[in-house]
């Protein structure tokens, strides 16, 4: 169990906290037998339904009114000189 | 009716001081007990927008409307009920909220809701649970929690709330309140925080039909800046419609698999519309047990994409920031988000794997399209499919929340519709112990103003509408 959860963290990105795991790992485990349900039907000839609008539309690729910088950096917690100060993305 | 406040706001007749105090009386008295908002506004700031509301004019000038916390108010903080957002400010407004102000509609708070709309109970909220107003050691279902506990308890008349398995039917059903799951693409998403996109919609909640066809008209039609809208308006406010020579589909599979006292309440309205000329036939919607498993796979996996954006740098929760990318990210997200919302990331993010992508969700994609299929045949025989909104009373708090699937599984009657795109509306049926229990009405693919112009016959049916519950 204790993979399934590391895999679990690693695949979405969040650290569990050390109370948590063992919660999580049972849950999930659990919910995946309930999910398990739909593998009684035969599907084979069945085609999926992604998403019920069929196609998306498009418009025409003109300039329209956004956000200024500053609006769009209001909720930025680390900026410096209108950037944002994202963590380190080089060494391990 | 909010068409009479609204001329006798403009008219004279009514204070907009008055109007405002006595919302805020309630609320004063009251909200301790419910915990229906995340942020109120100031009574001043409020009173000074309504009557500069009134002066300009609109279909809604001058009425107060409670907003769920997960659509976006410009200056007004919104954080979807989670501390990953406790301290967003959105510089910017959701399409339907321009909708409202554009028409004079007045923003009173805030309301609450589960995490990131992750939850049918309002329990899962990281401002504490929502109470229902009918019966305080109850939950009011969710997620739109607070926007339903809201309108029972007298503090509002008209709300907004999101429904992606069934999240605006189940606060309406268990409140005794009205709320429409709109057909998708028929009300903007733009400014909506997503959890779900292929399943969720905006949508109205209000205590009575007439209410809920005027919020709906208002906040439905086409979006340039959401791609999945469709050409579409409501040209006129909804009107009656008589259940007279109606076809009505009652769903047995699912009618049956219903708690004793909604199953009774529920066979006297059909009782009810039968005898008023609706023609009436059991019917069975089919796959219904495979529809919650796989609307959860979808929702999931949907989710898991969609909450990839909290990482803690460009907005939101953000403690750590000395480490890599990687480590900062998986701390912020491991300390901003709750339980459930960790539960669901992680589900969706396993199912959309290598090896589980098949196994899980292109099948359940397959489960809907059977869904999908089996409702098109239906609607080509009936007018409207009637069910009971939710299969149970509204239970106690901390019975459902901490059994995951036990609370997925109240969510059986309502996620159909979400997976077909389909309207459904819910509104009182009746109540059983003072308890609340709701009425469904599904329709075909853009049939939202019909089932409206149904529910304002039925409701002189039941007789509940405008219904307070008597807070002490």
């Amino acid at each position: 169990m204790s993979d399934l959860v590391d895999k679990l963290q690693r695949l979405s990105l969040i650290d569990l906290k050390e109370e948590e795991k063992e919660r999580i790992g049972r849950d999930v485990q659990k919910i995946l037998q309930f999910f398990n349900k739909i593998n009684e039907l035969d599907l084979s000839n069945v085609e999926p339904l992604f998403h019920p609008i069929s196609q998306g539309k498009l418009r025409k690729d003109v300039a329209q009114s956004s956000l200024t910088q500053g609006e769009a950096l209001s909720n930025v917690k680390r900026k410096e000189n209108g950037f944002i100060v994202g963590p380190s993305t080089y060494g391990d | 009716m909010i068409s009479q406040v609204v001329k006798d706001l403009k008219e004279g007749r009514l204070d907009p001081e008055e109007y405002v105090e006595r919302y805020y009386d309630r609320i004063s008295k009251f909200e301790k007990k419910i915990n229906s908002f995340i942020t109120l506004r100031s009574k001043e700031e409020v009173i000074s927008d309504v009557k500069e509301s009134i002066k300009r004019g609109g279909r809604l000038a001058g009425v107060l409307i409670g907003i769920k916390d997960a659509i976006s108010t410009k200056g007004i903080r919104t954080t979807c009920a989670s501390k990953m957002l406790e301290d967003y400010v959105p510089p910017f407004d959701a399409t339907v909220v321009e909708k409202l102000k554009r028409e004079g509609a007045v923003i009173l708070g805030k309301t609450n809701m589960d995490e990131f709309a992750m939850g049918s109970t309002t329990e899962t909220s990281y401002f504490g649970p929502t109470r229902n107003p009918w019966d305080l050691e109850r939950t009011p279902g969710g997620s739109s929690g607070g926007s339903g506990a809201a309108l029972a308890a007298g503090f509002v008349d008209l709300a907004l709330g999101t429904d992606t398995g069934g999240s605006i039917r189940a606060p309406a059903a268990f409140t005794a309140t009205f709320g429409l799951k709109p057909s998708y693409g028929t009300v903007s998403r733009y400014g909506l925080v997503a959890y779900a996109n292929s399943l969720e919609q905006i949508g109205p909640m209000s205590k009575n039909a007439e209410d809920l066809g005027l919020l709906y008209s208002i906040i439905a039609g086409d979006d340039p800046r959401d791609a999945t809208t469709i050409p579409y308006e409501v040209k006129e406010v909804p009107s009656e419609i008589s259940v007279n020579g109606l076809k009505v589909g009652v769903l047995k599979d699912i009618l049956e698999a219903s708690e004793e006292p909604v199953k009774g309440i529920i066979n006297r309205i059909i009782d009810k519309l039968s005898s008023e000329g609706a023609v009436v036939e059991e019917t069975k919607l089919g796959y219904a047990e495979y529809a919650l498993p796989a609307y959860y796979i979808i929702a999931m996996s949907e989710a898991s994409s969609n909450l990839a954006r909290y990482d803690g740098v460009r907005y939101g929760y953000s403690k750590y920031g000395d480490g890599n990318w990687k480590e900062t990210f998986s701390k912020n997200r491991g300390d901003g988000f709750g339980l459930e919302v960790k539960r669901r990331i992680m589900l969706g993010s396993f199912i959309l794997s290598a090896g589980y992508y098949d196994q899980y969700y292109v099948k359940a994609l397959k489960v809907r399209r059977l869904i999908k299929n089996s409702l098109d045949q239906l609607f080509a025989k009936f007018d409207v499919l009637v069910s009971p909104t939710m299969p149970i009373l509204p239970p106690k708090l901390g019975e459902m929340v901490d059994d995951p699937v036990k609370m997925y599984a109240m969510d059986v009657n309502t996620v159909i519709a979400n997976l077909a795109a389909i309207p459904a509306l819910s509104m009182p049926a009746g109540f059983y112990n003072n308890l609340p229990v709701g009425l469904q009405l599904m329709g075909r693919y853009l049939s939202d103003t019909f089932l409206v112009g149904i529910s304002m016959f039925v409701e002189k049916l039941t007789k509940i509408y405008d219904a307070t519950a008597p807070l002490q």
